[in-house]
């Protein structure tokens, strides 16, 4: 009966502690990759295009210089978003449960949603793009919608007794 | 599906809270069962009937919409 897959609810705030600062550091500095952040990566499965230059080479397999300011925010965005989304309440009931599948269907449709809509809409590589922002407001998503139901629930049978 | 829980609740002078505390659940959730917004679990029914040392039965009670 207890395994619900959730992580305990102190993470929640470690999450939030990270997640802010990351967004913000996220947006600032899009597209301007600090210098000093240029490493040799070992690269599995690139093909040498940067989305913010062309490098031209292959990268299949082996050793590459890459500027990894990206990877470490997307790393910290996710496992943040993923500790502040999926930790347990400080009372985790059943109820809160409910709402937690709840909005993650809600978040499913509005994320794709938007996707469908940008089908139609947005083009080129503004499309990937979007793609790329998209591996992220999935959960910013959920979050949101998931923390303001938890806000209205809360805020529900404040007069009653 | 009706319930009879604040009926219960006011016959053993239990508030939101109290019985919120026992069956370890929050206030919010003993508010949203009162009115009618929210179905509780069997388990959770279970522990309610036994907090109030009554049948399942005469806590919660099927309504006609129910079956539709």
């Amino acid at each position: 009966m207890k395994t619900n897959y959730l992580f305990p609810n102190k993470y929640k705030k470690v999450g939030l502690f990270v997640l802010i600062p990351t967004l913000i550091i996220g947006i600032v500095f899009f597209g301007k990759e600090p210098d000093f952040l240029y490493f040799n990566v070992y690269s599995l499965f690139g093909d040498g295009l940067n989305i913010f230059n062309v490098v031209n080479e292959v990268e299949t397999i082996s050793l590459i210089e890459d500027n990894i300011f990206n990877e470490i925010i997307g790393v910290l965005l996710i496992i943040s978003s993923l500790l502040v989304g999926f930790s347990e309440e400080k009372l985790e009931d059943e109820f809160i449960s409910t709402l937690r599948l709840k909005s993650l269907t809600r978040a499913v449709y509005v994320n794709y949603g938007i996707l469908l809509v940008s089908f139609f809409s947005v083009y080129g590589l503004n499309f990937a793009w979007l793609a790329i922002f998209n591996i992220f407001t999935f959960l910013l998503i959920f979050i949101s919608i998931f923390n303001f139901n938890l806000w209205r629930f809360k805020k529900s049978a404040k007069d009653e007794e | 599906m009706k319930n009879n829980i604040k009926i219960e609740r006011a016959r053993n002078n239990f508030t939101q809270a109290d019985l919120a505390e026992k069956a370890q659940v929050s206030r919010q959730t003993i508010n949203a069962m009162e009115a009618g917004k929210y179905v509780p679990s069997t388990l959770l029914s279970l522990k309610m009937a036994e907090i109030f040392k009554v049948e399942i039965s005469e806590l919660f009670q099927l309504e006609k919409k129910d079956w539709k």
